[in-house]
């Protein structure tokens, strides 16, 4: 059995990014991750390896994006979060804040593709976290990335 | 950026140095009690604790109404239908985590209709026969010591008024548009999953 603290350093900053993707909201993104870490503390002794444990984390976490069915009214479509990226060069922060807006104009399940998308989770264990076919999220990422790259023309960021 | 490959790339440059660190969220996760669930467990032990107070009452006591003894049960009732409730509601919440987004989705929209069923039924039945029961079992003291028992019979009368009129219709009314809007969200993201 894998320690809780090493658990949490390889997934935490993860399901950050996922869940961040899901709400553009920096403090609910980590209210989110606290509560998908209180269900792994809660099930890790139960845990059966029948799935792989990081998808295991990854549906606990996505799930609980879901569960937060009054996230719209807190979440700020409009506008861009502002402590994000504080490290990198400022063209950088403006694109990825971009990159946050757009997806949270997305649909939620299209939220949660591509998050799990962008964080490079094979698209099988994708399929089992949001319980459609492999086929069906391939498709869908295609048509999220043909969003995506419609939004990201439309502000002169592609060529 | 030339291309939606980049994208990953970008992603990955968000911030995460304010994720609290592994030992603290240790002790966050060993911390944490869930005030909804230690609600629900206080309401059963609350619930089965008052249930056998009142069996306990109507085998021990000489009561010489009729209407006594069934005003004692229909209490005793009431307290057991509350407690099962919400077992039933807990071990739901303890059966919630290994599943996939389209099986949670379809959990919640179950949890609701169970949440619609307890507050147009299960709710009403169990405020009726509480209310019933406690005139029943108070009518024999009432009548047999009259003076302050009759003004606190008239009391709990209005007591049970306000909460069947005004109190009840009105915390229905809040939590059935609080259940519509998770309808409403719900039926949009099952669509979004066929």
């Amino acid at each position: 059995m894998i320690p809780f603290e090493e658990i949490y350093e390889r997934y935490a900053p993860q399901i950050y990014r996922v869940c961040l993707g899901y709400t553009n909201d920096p403090a609910q993104a980590q209210d989110l991750v606290q509560e998908t870490f209180i269900s792994v503390w809660k099930g890790l002794s139960g845990f059966r390896q029948e799935a792989q444990l990081g998808t295991w984390i990854f549906r606990i976490a996505t799930n609980h994006c879901l569960r937060a069915l009054e996230v719209d009214k807190r979440m700020p479509k409009a506008e861009l979060p502002f402590d994000l990226a504080q490290t990198v060069e400022v063209s950088q922060e403006t694109k990825l804040q971009l990159l946050y807006q757009f997806i949270a104009e997305l649909e939620e399940t299209e939220r949660i593709i591509i998050s799990l998308e962008l964080e490079g989770l094979p698209q099988a264990d994708m399929a089992a976290i949001v319980g459609l076919t492999h086929g069906n999220i391939r498709i869908r990422v295609h048509r999220i990335k043909e969003k995506l790259t419609k939004k990201f023309k439309a502000h002169g960021q592609f060529e | 950026m030339d291309n939606l490959n980049d994208l990953r790339s970008l992603w990955h440059t968000a911030n995460t140095d304010r994720l609290p660190g592994a030992g603290e969220m240790l002790r966050l996760v060993k911390g944490f009690r869930s005030q909804k669930l230690r609600n629900k467990w206080l309401i059963i032990v609350a619930s089965i604790v008052l249930a056998g107070i009142m069996v306990f009452a109507m085998l021990l006591g000489h009561f010489e109404l009729v209407a006594t003894y069934l005003g004692g049960s229909l209490m005793a009732v009431a307290c057991l239908l509350l407690a099962i409730t919400n077992i039933r509601s807990l071990k739901r919440f303890y059966q919630l985590e290994d599943c996939s987004n389209l099986e949670f989705v379809a959990f919640i929209e179950k949890t609701r209709q169970n949440q619609q069923r307890y507050y147009q039924k299960t709710m009403r039945a169990i405020m009726l026969l509480l209310a019933i029961g406690w005139l029943l079992y108070l009518y024999e003291p009432a009548r047999a010591h009259g003076g302050w028992l009759y003004v606190l019979y008239g009391g709990i009368l209005l007591y049970l008024a306000i909460m069947w009129f005004y109190v009840r219709p009105r915390n229905f009314k809040r939590n059935a548009q609080k259940l519509d809007q998770i309808q409403a969200k719900l039926e949009k993201i099952t669509e979004q999953l066929k």
